[in-house]
């Protein structure tokens, strides 16, 4: 396996199980690597788009997608541990990367009206709500964290 | 993308931000964004899907309109 794909997993890997995703010297002690070294390959997996860091600070994950590296409105509990995730769509997508049943805990982005969605036995169970797009798709990653 | 209880809240919600009211889905669309997107991340062959392979998803699920084309400009 090459070093990107190393670092790839350790960083969904880790998050998977602790819930928090790690930094660049997490990463580095993790695989025996050099900081430099781990430090670039986010960058790679930036430009994939499997990973943005924390503006201002590389060597921090923003968003490992689905996961959140910080606290957001959609928190996700899959196998009793309780992730965050960047939208409603990645909130789905947490149950879907760890093959598991979940809920998505979050709220009306108007009313703020508190919402719940479930996944179970591997589809939503039937919930009234709409999911709105206000950027379109050639422009997702324009800025990722906005969208 | 936002959720919404219903289209009512999105369009006072769109006319909070004076935004359009832009396209919406529905929740079983959404979860085969996710499951597309998302079933494999934690595997070494993990990646995000390329922009033709984003439109035949996009397209199976009945999403055809130039919005969702990630190659407009």
């Amino acid at each position: 396996m090459d070093f990107l794909t190393n670092v790839k997993l350790a960083i969904y890997r880790t998050i998977a199980e602790t819930t928090h995703a790690p930094t660049v010297a997490d990463v580095a002690q993790q695989l025996g690597a050099r900081v430099d070294d781990v430090q670039n390959a986010f960058a790679e997996l930036h430009a994939k788009h499997l990973l943005v860091p924390e503006p201002g600070d590389p060597t921090r994950i923003r968003m490992a997608p689905p996961f959140s590296g910080v606290s957001t409105p959609f928190r996700v509990t899959v196998n009793a541990k309780t992730y965050h995730a960047n939208c409603v769509w990645d909130a789905l997508g947490i149950p879907a990367a760890l093959h598991a049943d979940g809920m998505v805990r979050a709220r009306d982005a108007h009313s703020k009206e508190s919402m719940t969605l479930v996944i179970r036995h591997g589809s939503p169970k039937p919930t009234p709500c709409v999911v709105h797009f206000a950027v379109p798709a050639a422009h997702w990653w324009d800025d990722v964290i906005y969208t | 993308m936002l959720l919404f209880r219903s289209e009512e809240t999105v369009a006072e919600w769109c006319a909070a931000h004076e935004l359009p009211v832009r396209p919406m889905i529905t929740l079983d669309q959404l979860w085969v964004l996710a499951t597309e997107w998302y079933s494999n991340r934690l595997t070494e062959e993990s990646r995000r899907p390329g922009p033709a392979e984003m439109q035949e998803i996009f397209g199976r699920i009945g999403l055809t309109d130039p919005f969702w084309d990630p190659n407009t400009v």
